[in-house]
């Protein structure tokens, strides 16, 4: 709970434009189908090609499907797989990199080796390749971007479980006789959950794209799911009638990695004030003086 | 010097055998049997000992480091095996392909080099103008537009508008054109940045100051003195944006009908295709790794520190 209300008062401090269009996307993807005026599938052949009108705000596709509700719907098929992407890889990150950054040595040596070489290969082709072995599909695309994005923060987390392992409450806890476990789980594992997550939110934007760059060549999301790089595809054969529906899909797709961009931005310049971190050490490190007094 | 480069050139060489140690490894971890597959192709109804007989022929009973040894020593010779899905041999094939990626590549970067010199130039010399904000907004819409949707706008605008170029096919210069535009956008974004921020940095150092109380003219300071210290950066973030164009291209290539190797690798992972894969995936990473050797040479010779340190060592 301590580290959720950490993330959203920090997420409070970021720069507003990126806010909003973040937080429209989250809004959008998470009451799509409440929102979304008509099914997103359901075809109207004689409504095909339809223009701006009262039915279908933002007109309508070659199957007569409805523009405005396929956007909408979109933005809950890039936020689950964006969320199902990043959970896993940073999942995989963190452990990797807290063990890195707890055990030092030979075992840090060998796996920050391993990040080094998964950093070195382009995150997209990374995807592709492993797509080509094993067949397309969602899940599929979900562990391919997945195996393309872990190093990233591997590393992240390795620098940051670093910097609390050097902090003088962690070496306290060792003469107290905390255990490994503890420290590991109760003191390490928590604070560099924190930070990470906030340099993962800048990350989001760069795993949205890849998720829609897929679905573009017909690797990532399969129809009739809608999904913007594949409407954009699916109309990009009309582009001399019907330019909207090409365009649309590119707007709000680049509308999104704006506002996540925006936000890394704002984290790389280190625009946020207080590590999320901190908050989270002083209260350990008042427990640990507390106890010290119980103790004596 | 020399040292420094022939330490490069090992690193280079480890890099690129642990290239080929993944190549290898992602299609011997493919799921399914490949020798049922090839003898599928041959004859629809195979029988046992036919699939028995195209393992011999593969040598798929071999321990896998034999298997290793043997891939290799044909890649070497430029046998790269044969596509699973048309029966070719992938080599001759992905060397008529090479030149159109190359020329993809190569016409993206110079594009990106002219754009990015250009905005760089408006933003450090005039910060705060019209041309400032113009720029900075290129700048992000470059950064974070897809490339698909680039690719697509200027289809729309160039071709089906204005009517000025052709969609697609190779037909002389001007069907070159919007795919190097749609390739070379983004690091054209990324490298005016580089510019920007490089130029405004070497402007606030203090020879700089000397050279414009001496009386040079601000734009012999900036194209004599305060260039210099950016092409190492440059060169860097240069380098590291080839290698993002050599992926951009597997959008591109589709986008404009290019015959490349980034379309030659779309369809082996559409196709499941794993020879193919693995043939364009080597091809990637070895260009990467050579890409990056060259970024490291380039940055001694742009770098004087670096050349020194090289020397000592």
């Amino acid at each position: 709970m301590r580290i959720l209300q950490d993330f959203a008062r920090s997420l409070r401090q970021l720069p507003r434009v990126s806010m909003v269009a973040v937080g429209v996307f989250v809004t959008l993807g998470v009451l799509a189908p409440y929102i979304a005026p008509h099914d997103p599938n359901a075809q109207d052949l004689l409504a095909a090609h339809a223009g701006i009108s009262w039915e279908h705000w933002l007109g309508a596709d070659h199957l007569g499907r409805d523009t405005l509700s396929r956007l909408i719907v979109s933005a809950r098929t890039s936020l689950v797989g964006m969320c199902l992407v990043l959970l896993i890889a940073l999942s995989v990150g963190i452990t990797i990199g807290t063990i890195a950054g707890y055990k030092r040595g030979w075992v840090e040596e060998v796996l920050m080796r391993i990040v080094d070489v998964g950093l070195a290969m382009p995150s997209l082709i990374v995807a592709l390749a492993v797509i080509g072995i094993f067949g397309t599909g969602y899940w599929n695309m979900i562990f391919a971007l997945a195996l393309a994005w872990w190093p990233g923060s591997a590393r992240i987390s390795r620098a940051v479980a670093v910097g609390v392992m050097n902090r003088p409450h962690i070496e306290t806890l060792r003469v107290l006789g905390a255990s490994p476990l503890r420290v590991y789980f109760h003191h390490l594992l928590p604070t560099t959950i924190g930070a990470v997550l906030v340099y993962a939110t800048a990350d989001a934007g760069a795993v949205a794209l890849s998720i829609a760059t897929l679905s573009f060549l017909g690797l990532g999301i399969q129809p009739p799911t809608p999904e913007w790089g594949q409407m954009l595809v699916d109309a990009l054969p009309y582009l001399e009638t019907v330019p909207m529906q090409v365009i649309l899909p590119g707007l709000v797709l680049t509308a999104v990695v704006i506002g996540f961009n925006l936000l890394g931005e704002s984290i790389a310049l280190n625009r946020v004030p207080t590590p999320l971190s901190r908050r989270i050490l002083a209260s350990r490190r008042m427990l640990a003086s507390n106890w010290t007094r119980a103790q004596q | 010097m020399r040292t420094l480069i022939s330490i490069r050139l090992r690193n280079a060489a480890v890099l690129l055998v642990l290239a080929t140690m993944l190549c290898f490894t992602l299609v011997v971890s493919a799921p399914g049997n490949v020798a049922v597959l090839i003898a599928e192709l041959r004859s629809p109804k195979a029988t046992f000992e036919q699939i028995r007989a195209v393992e011999e022929e593969l040598g798929l009973n071999d321990p896998l480091v034999v298997r290793y040894g043997n891939w290799l020593g044909s890649a070497l010779k430029g046998d790269l095996g044969v596509s699973y899905k048309t029966g070719e041999s992938i080599g001759p094939a992905l060397a008529g392909r090479l030149h159109v990626t190359g020329i993809l590549v190569a016409g993206g970067a110079i594009f990106a080099m002219i754009l990015s010199f250009t905005l760089g130039f408006i933003g450090a010399l005039m910060p705060g103008s019209i041309g400032d904000a113009t720029t900075r907004i290129i700048a992000l819409l470059g950064a974070s537009m897809p490339s698909f949707f680039v690719g697509a706008l200027l289809i729309y605008g160039l071709a089906v508008e204005l009517r000025l170029l052709p969609t697609f096919g190779s037909a002389g210069l001007s069907s070159w054109i919007m795919p190097w535009m749609t390739i070379g956008l983004l690091p054209a974004a990324v490298l005016s940045r580089v510019v920007r921020v490089g130029l405004e940095e070497a402007m606030a150092r203090p020879f700089a100051l000397t050279a414009s109380a001496k009386g040079l003219s601000r734009g012999r300071i900036i194209f004599r003195h305060a260039l210099p210290n950016i092409a190492p950066t440059y060169i860097n973030a240069l380098g590291a944006q080839g290698g993002a164009m050599v992926v951009g291209a597997v959008v591109v290539e589709p986008l404009f009908a290019l015959k490349g190797v980034a379309d030659l690798f779309l369809q082996g992972v559409l196709f499941r295709d794993f020879m193919v894969v693995q043939a364009c995936l080597l091809v990637f990473l070895t260009s990467f790794i050579i890409l990056n050797l060259l970024v490291d040479i380039g940055m001694m010779f742009s770098d004087p520190k670096l050349r020194r340190q090289g020397a000592n060592a």
